[in-house]
């Protein structure tokens, strides 16, 4: 044994450290490699979606579910993290060009038809094969959230879960402001009106309308309702093979398509006129941009009058700490019309996922009255199920008109979807940054940014997705 | 210069080259096998994640590739149409007009109060403002922009409430002309501590006894501070200089998350145009031709800050 005085050379300290360094390297090799991520490189159903360890976590007992019936079929959930369905998606088209992708993607209407143009599966096929066991499915889904799923003729998706842009009100700042519930038909003069009650009759740290600057539930529905869109709307070709053996009887499309900008369009123009009135007299809110993180509990401490949101707000609420009877919901106003927005999601299969079949045996279940059951156990969005969107869903925990989630559907067949085509990620962000400055300054600023919309619109569209 | 002075160790080294034959410390293939060995991983490091990703953009610039599908070539096309976007444009002079504002009250603030500490003061209280100042450093961005978003939010947020205290009406600080001036605030904010720090070593590096010297002829207070510290703190304000301008040209974090670049592009960045043009828009050849023009941006301001220093920086 050496003495406990001996000097450590200098060849053995280096020696020490590169054994110290190969030894290291060794243990975290599988963690540098990517190896140690569950599920890597085993042959099970790779499902992504929008979300976080968590969320996947959570889907646990759908996948056990599904294991149930198809045991020889492994499942793994993943959660991708992300700010909105831009995010998530472009981090899918990563980990296509890294040479993992998933098998199938949670997609929502934002991303449908640049999933539908560039690397997802047409369901047909599957469909019609399996029609018998899925009429039952079609009977209880509005053709409208199919249609949206339809991309020049082609189905894409079975929706499983859809809001749309219905108006919530915090009922203690209406009764305040000495009024009822609007009618189902009002307009939007009765909307300004209410919001000019709720301002007076409120503290100064009232909001009586809050939105957010986004494709969902920002410019769009004032849009809608005005008859027009930012985006020339004409419909595909097609799909009679669909709308035929399902839905007979329904004169529906192949799939929206918005090939063209309409910012010049002069109800565009009163449209966004319309929201920066709002603005100016203090009745709305600036939009931020891609905001909206705290609205569930600015609008539950009673800060806001109304917000558009769709059936996903009301778990959130109730978590919030809101009462069934302290908040309800209403359609949106109506103007020349009174055309709803709604944004759907459902599973894509990629087209590079060599389980196709498999992915279809997921698609079918978690479109099945089962499925759904255990996807949406709580009224953190909307089921496209109708018979699913019942009193049990929203007993003690509100609002008590429930039944607007889906009449926005039934009792509005022109209802739409957002407007996303496969260029949207570069629509949604010349929609946003134009829209802000519009209804930020002076009416004179108006065709400015409209012009410069139209412009943006005109360049994005032209780029191949 | 010196020509008494001791020979260094790096005279030692250079007045004694190894022979072929070698030296008392080994063979020269051997010496060069070390030296190769240790400097390997630092080379492979750059090559790998700083020379092939620049070398692969400059290459992708020339095409067009949604990576999905197999690139096309494209010549010069993703250059002649950022040369004619409007919104490349503006982010680009967003970007100079930012770096302008931000460096200049960065190197300001952070010079002002490396003095401030300088002076007499406990050195705890001394290591206390250090902490301080440096703090929001080590903060990640997105998150300090988080926390500001909600602080300088129009009708919920802390500054607007203190405002409304002492009688002042809200401002909208993220969604109108005040958005470019909150990014510049938070951005400042976090960063000065980094070239604070830097001041904090340059000014200790000044001898006391010229300060003495310059007292007992009768300097006092700003005479000192302009005819002593400024030109003797100048290399390092060089080095503060370069290494912000750098970082600022790059800006992403905070205006992606404060206000997504608006309202309009009031506050888009050439950095937050190659990130929606390349994750968001999937043009990979656009994206990678603004991120060439960005980076010989960033080689040209750089090398003019090296080419002015000969005029204003001095050293002792």
């Amino acid at each position: 044994m050496p003495p406990l005085s001996a000097e450590i050379t200098r060849r053995a300290a280096l020696g020490t450290l590169g054994a110290a360094g190969l030894t290291g390297l060794g243990l975290a090799w599988p963690r540098l490699t990517g190896r140690d991520i569950p599920g890597r490189g085993e042959d099970v159903l790779t499902i992504a979606i929008l979300g976080t360890s968590q969320d996947a976590a959570a889907r646990q007992d759908l996948v056990a579910a599904f294991n149930e019936i198809h045991p020889d079929i492994p499942v793994r959930v993943q959660g991708i993290q992300g700010n909105d369905w831009g995010d998530f998606f472009s981090k899918i088209l990563t980990m296509i060009a890294a040479g993992t992708p998933p098998d199938l993607v949670n997609v929502a209407t934002e991303g449908t038809q640049l999933f539908a143009s560039l690397m997802a599966e047409p369901l047909d096929d599957y469909v019609l094969r399996d029609a018998a066991e899925l009429q039952e499915y079609f009977d209880d889904v509005h053709p409208t959230l199919l249609e949206a799923f339809m991309y020049e003729g082609s189905l894409f998706q079975l929706p499983t879960d859809f809001n749309a842009a219905n108006m919530y009100y915090n009922v203690g700042a209406l009764e305040l402001a000495g009024l009822d519930r609007p009618a189902d038909d009002w307009t939007h003069d009765d909307f300004v009106t209410t919001l000019r009650a709720m301002r007076s009759a409120n503290a100064a740290d009232f909001v009586p309308y809050f939105w957010t600057n986004r494709l969902f539930g920002g410019l769009v529905p004032w849009l809608y309702v005005n008859d027009t869109s930012f985006l020339a709307e004409t419909k595909a070709g097609g799909g009679t093979w669909f709308w035929d053996r399902f839905y007979p009887g329904e004169q529906r499309s192949g799939g929206y398509r918005w090939l063209e900008p309409n910012a010049d369009d002069p109800r565009v123009e009163e449209s966004v006129e319309f929201l920066r009135e709002l603005v100016a007299d203090g009745l709305g809110t600036r939009p931020e941009e891609g905001g909206g993180g705290a609205l569930v509990g600015l609008f539950a401490s009673g800060r806001i009058g109304t917000t558009p949101a769709g059936g996903y707000w009301v778990q959130g609420l109730n978590e919030a700490g809101m009462a069934e009877d302290e908040f309800d919901v209403q359609f949106f106003p109506r103007w020349r019309t009174q055309r709803h927005q709604f944004g759907a999601a459902g599973y894509a299969i990629m087209s590079t996922s060599p389980r196709k079949d498999e992915a279809w045996e997921w698609i079918k279940f978690t479109a099945s009255r089962d499925g759904m059951e255990l996807a949406y156990p709580l009224p953190s969005t909307t089921p496209t199920r109708r018979s699913m969107v019942n009193e049990a869903r929203y007993a003690g925990k509100g609002p008590r008109h429930w039944e607007v989630f889906y009449d926005t559907l039934d009792r509005f067949p022109t209802t739409g979807p957002i407007p996303a085509p496969p260029q949207q990620a570069a629509v949604e962000t010349a929609l946003i940054k134009n829209i802000s400055a519009a209804v930020g300054g002076s009416a004179s600023g108006v065709p400015r940014a409209l012009a410069n919309l139209q412009r943006d619109l005109t360049q994005a569209l032209g780029r191949t997705a | 210069m010196t020509t008494a002075a001791l020979p260094t160790a790096r005279d030692a080294a250079t007045t004694t080259p190894p022979t072929t034959h070698g030296t008392a410390q080994g063979p020269a293939w051997k010496r060069r096998l070390v030296v190769t060995l240790f400097l390997a991983p630092t080379i492979i490091g750059i090559g790998v994640f700083t020379l092939l990703p620049i070398i692969a953009s400059i290459g992708l610039a020339f095409f067009r590739w949604d990576i999905i599908t197999n690139p096309e070539f494209a010549g010069l096309d993703n250059f002649a149409d950022v040369a004619v976007d409007p919104t490349v444009r503006r982010s680009f002079l967003n970007t100079i007009a930012f770096v302008v504002v931000a460096v200049t009250l960065q190197i300001a603030v952070s010079l002002g109060l490396a003095v401030l500490v300088a002076q007499r003061m406990p050195s705890w209280l001394r290591t206390f403002f250090r902490s301080v100042f440096f703090f929001p450093l080590i903060l990640s961005a997105a998150s300090v922009s988080i926390v500001m978003r909600y602080l300088f939010n129009e009708d919920f947020g802390v500054v607007n409430w203190f405002l409304s205290l002492v009688g002042l009406p809200g401002v909208a600080w993220l969604t109108s002309g005040w958005s470019a001036a909150v990014v510049v605030l938070v951005y400042v904010w976090q960063q000065f501590g980094f070239t604070f720090l830097l001041f904090v070593g340059g000014l200790a590096a000044i001898p006391n006894d010229v300060y003495e010297a310059s007292a007992i002829d009768g300097a006092t207070g700003w005479r000192q501070f302009r005819t002593i510290t400024l030109p003797l703190v100048s290399p390092t304000m060089l080095v503060a200089c370069v290494m912000s301008v750098i970082s600022a040209l790059q800006i992403f974090d905070q205006p992606w998350v404060l206000t997504r670049g608006g309202p309009g592009d009031s506050t888009r960045t050439a950095v937050m145009v190659i990130y929606e043009s390349a994750f968001r828009q999937l043009e990979f050849g656009r994206a990678s031709a603004v991120g060439v023009v960005l980076m010989a941006l960033i080689m040209g301001v750089t090398a003019l800050q090296f080419r002015l220093s000969r005029r204003f920086v001095f050293y002792q």
